[in-house]
């Protein structure tokens, strides 16, 4: 899931590590520079098709995922061509998911842009940390690809390009190669949750068959890939107190925001020096 | 087949998401984030995630509570589609049962 979804930017970088990607390391090591540069290959093809393979394991992830956004959004109304266009120019899941959780008819703009940017915010940090690698991309390059920054090709550029940095290769960043990851996740998320909005009204009512139970699910599963301990995950406990306390007690959509603004107040003044 | 409020919901949504994407790169490049506000940021996803879902944890419903603590202690376990599959499952068998 683009951004946000399925699979985590941590759960990637441990993915390299513990997985192929491990191995892969230490092949590098083992290598002389110009081999390894020879092995990284120059040649455009090649660089993208690495990209690809090296983002297949999370896109099967990714298809349930996909899936389950798709078949939602048609309960809440959207029709196919909306949910596509919806994953298509935003391309970001978890902002998709909150969204289709929320979305009411007419939907309310105000809220669901606000939750879109508090879920998306980690994109800022995430370019951030990319920019060192990013130096040498003329801007037509560079601004296509940032449309593309998801958690997974994020993770996938930045591990490689320390990979290469370490191994000596520059540019240390294979923009063929992130694109390669990119693309591949663009076209699977694009692709399945426009099925799953096929194949939504097949399905019926999702609350008779216990399908809204995917959507705590795979939220769940997003937050322990942000896992950090348990006093990084205090201001979490906040939000869900106050959310919980003002679903309960103010009708609409509001308690998503007062869960989140309370959370991250919480989170400046819960902070303390490490 | 496409209606115009959420065809601007949805171009405001990406609009926003892609500020996103390069407002990082663009603001925060030449500069360092305190300890402090960068934990906010990290924080930020994780309290938006848990809000929304928020609701579920103060059902009514002791099949769907069942079901919501039965789908907790799978995240924490597995990965993206075995925890689907056992909190749908867990959810659809226990509202038949008790609900």
């Amino acid at each position: 899931m683009p951004d946000g979804i399925g699979i985590f930017a941590a759960d990637i970088i441990d993915f390299k590590c513990n997985g192929s990607g491990g191995r892969e390391a230490d092949r590098w090591q083992s290598m002389s520079i110009s081999q390894a540069v020879e092995a990284a290959g120059d040649g455009s093809t090649s660089e993208f098709r690495r990209g690809v393979a090296s983002c297949a394991p999370v896109l099967f992830g990714t298809i349930p995922y996909a899936l389950v956004l798709g078949a939602q959004a048609t309960q809440k109304g959207l029709s196919v061509v909306e949910l596509s266009a919806m994953t298509g120019l935003n391309f970001a899941g978890g902002s998709e998911f909150a969204a289709i959780q929320l979305w009411t008819s007419p939907p309310h703009i105000v809220l669901i842009a606000a939750i879109t940017f508090l879920v998306n915010s980690r994109h800022l940090l995430m370019g951030a940390a990319l920019a060192p690698f990013l130096r040498h991309l003329p801007r037509r390059k560079m601004f296509p690809a940032l449309f593309f920054l998801c958690d997974e090709s994020w993770a996938l550029g930045l591990a490689d390009a320390r990979q290469r940095a370490a191994a000596g290769i520059t540019p240390a960043f294979s923009p063929r190669y992130y694109m390669g990851a990119a693309l591949a996740m663009y076209f699977t998320w694009v692709a399945f949750t426009t099925l799953g909005a096929l194949l939504g009204p097949m399905l019926g009512h999702v609350e008779t068959y216990g399908f809204d139970m995917a959507f705590p699910a795979v939220f769940l599963v997003l937050m322990r890939g942000m896992w950090k301990g348990v006093a990084a995950a205090r201001p979490w406990l906040v939000s869900l107190v106050v959310a919980a306390l003002t679903y309960l007690m103010v009708p609409g959509g509001w308690y998503v925001a007062a869960g989140a603004v309370s959370g991250l107040v919480s989170a400046w003044f819960l902070w303390r020096e490490a | 087949m496409i209606d115009a409020t959420t065809l601007f919901t949805i171009v405001l949504m990406a609009g926003v998401t892609y500020l996103t994407r390069v407002g990082g790169y663009l603001v925060l490049r030449n500069r360092t984030l305190s300890a402090r506000a960068t934990a906010v940021m990290e924080a930020a996803p994780g309290c938006v995630l848990i809000s929304v879902i928020a609701p579920a944890f103060v059902s009514r419903n002791p099949a769907d509570l069942l079901a919501l603590a039965i789908t907790f202690v799978a995240a924490t376990r597995f990965s993206m589609l075995p925890t689907v599959l056992i909190g749908v499952a867990s959810a659809g068998i226990l509202r038949h049962l008790i609900g």
